[in-house]
């Protein structure tokens, strides 16, 4: 049996400022800064990102809608414990798509549990499939203010787009390339 | 027939229905055992594929014949070490481990793509690899893309996109050397000559050698059977490639006006299984630098957790003194 392998993070990478976080995967890494910079390898090798978080696959409170109607939610009882920001992922509707989940908002609450109940009491539950829940202090976030460093270099690559092979292969048959 | 009998078979029943209105399956939903084992083994199957396919062409990186043709093919290898891990990613979901399968892949047990156990002689093989056996992957892919099980279907949407540019690489390339010099043209028809048949081949067994086919397409895995992905490989690839003016090493290769379909010579189907059984040209060659680089990178794995165990060490004692 080879060597155990590092813990699974998963990533949720943010396209533009418009978008949401949205998961993409997951990749396996020892520590936080280790788990940000395989993320960026794996998810970033083209040039649409402006954020990345990573949580621990272990933290993350998931629940799908057939997991719900087979066995629903009960509340939790507060035993006292102060209410933490709980970060709220879903995937809606069976539209074929390259991201899993999106970020769809926030809600304080004392257990993962109790954030799901209160997500669904304010989101819905119209198309919604799966949902994936953990606090906020769970995210390891790439810094503010290194999109240029981090994501901007794929930029310009151009050699990595379909686009810029088409007109050649026609010039070629037409006998003028270069 | 006793109750747990009549209860799975109702819950394939409703897993079933699921499929057929198009909903995605994903983690944490109920699924057969079968359907389970069938996609751990097609995921690491083809998350071990991305990664022996980088050895063929990264050979060539030192020897690419300019600055441009370097980046283009350090940027594929570098994709496919990607697509390895969105594919592993995939698999992980469904209960298998990364251990399990690296284990399975470097002691030979576990399968990959049989095209990587040919060798990659010349620089044209570069070109030949981008445009046939992306092609035909890429053909593969498209068809999982529309798959059943959610995290694969978004590892192969992911894939499809990026490999896009492989394939059109490739094609500039063996079009540009088909119109290049004798010698160059004659670099390109051998480099096709060699592959055109493995790449045939790829594509998996013929649809009456598929026992398994009829459930994996009623499951959505599949939603095209080998042969028609061929079909559809061929008819892309066949009329560009006599355009160029090459020549496929097929005789018996024609388009059939009457039913619309390319019909192909017969495949070699022995050499087909010799390769998968692990008998191919480079099979051994392939397994032993993957397991080499594995080894040797053991040190790296053991100072990355000697620095996490380290650090969390340090937030612990930080955390004490407060």
């Amino acid at each position: 049996m080879i060597d155990n392998q590092w813990p699974r993070w998963e990533v949720f990478k943010k396209d533009s400022d418009r978008k949401p976080h949205q998961s993409v995967g997951s990749i396996h890494a020892a520590d936080p800064e280790h788990a940000l910079l395989n993320a960026r390898n794996v998810y970033v090798r083209r040039p649409s990102a402006v954020s990345l978080w990573v949580v621990l696959t272990e933290q993350i409170f998931s629940k799908t809608r057939e997991e719900l109607e087979h066995k629903p939610l009960e509340k939790m009882e507060d035993a006292g414990q102060t209410a933490v920001s709980y970060c709220i992922f879903r995937k809606f509707g069976n539209r074929r798509r390259m991201v899993f989940m999106d970020h769809i908002g926030q809600v304080d609450a004392t257990s993962p549990e109790n954030a799901l109940l209160e997500a669904i009491n304010q989101f819905g539950t119209d198309q919604d499939l799966a949902w994936w829940i953990f606090p906020e202090s769970a995210v390891v976030k790439s810094e503010a203010g290194i999109e240029e460093a981090w994501f901007a270099p794929a930029k310009t690559k151009s050699y990595k787009k379909q686009s810029k092979y088409g007109g050649a292969v026609e010039k070629i048959q037409k006998g003028n390339y270069e | 027939m006793n109750q747990t009998t009549d209860l799975h078979e109702q819950k394939t029943a409703e897993f079933e229905a699921r499929i057929a209105r198009g909903e995605k399956i994903e983690p944490g939903d109920w699924m057969p055992e079968a359907y389970r084992k069938q996609l751990i083994r097609m995921i690491s199957q083809h998350a071990h594929s991305e990664y022996i396919g980088m050895l063929p062409e990264g050979k060539w990186i030192p020897h690419a014949p300019s600055l441009r043709r370097k980046m283009v093919l350090i940027a594929k290898v570098q994709d496919e070490a990607g697509h390895g891990q969105y594919l592993y990613h995939a698999a992980e979901t469904l209960g298998a481990t990364r251990e399990e399968m690296m284990d399975s892949f470097l002691t030979g047990k576990a399968k990959y793509s049989s095209i990587f156990n040919y060798p990659s002689d010349s620089w044209a093989d570069v070109a030949i690899i981008g445009w046939l056996v992306d092609g035909a992957a890429i053909k593969n892919q498209m068809m999982l893309s529309h798959c059943s099980y959610g995290p694969y279907s978004r590892a192969m949407m992911r894939i499809c996109t990026e490999e896009a540019f492989h394939h059109r690489q490739g094609r500039e390339m063996v079009i540009k050397y088909a119109s290049g010099t004798p010698k160059q043209r004659k670099m390109m028809q051998d480099s096709l000559n060699r592959y055109w048949w493995p790449s045939v081949m790829m594509l998996g067994p013929h649809d009456s050698d598929s026992p398994n086919t009829p459930q994996l397409v009623r499951w959505g895995i599949k939603t095209k059977t080998n042969d028609e992905v061929r079909q559809e490989f061929i008819a892309d690839t066949a009329p560009e490639l006599l355009e160029a003016g090459l020549t496929i090493p097929d005789p018996d290769l024609r388009f059939d006006e009457e039913t619309k379909q390319w019909v192909h010579g017969p495949i070699d189907w022995d050499e087909f299984w010799q390769v998968v059984r692990g008998n191919g040209p480079c099979n051994a060659e392939r397994l032993g630098v993957r397991a080499k680089a594995h080894a040797d990178g053991k040190w790296v794995r053991e100072a990355l957790n000697g620095y996490a165990s380290r650090k969390a060490e340090d937030r612990r004692q930080t955390a004490e003194n407060y």
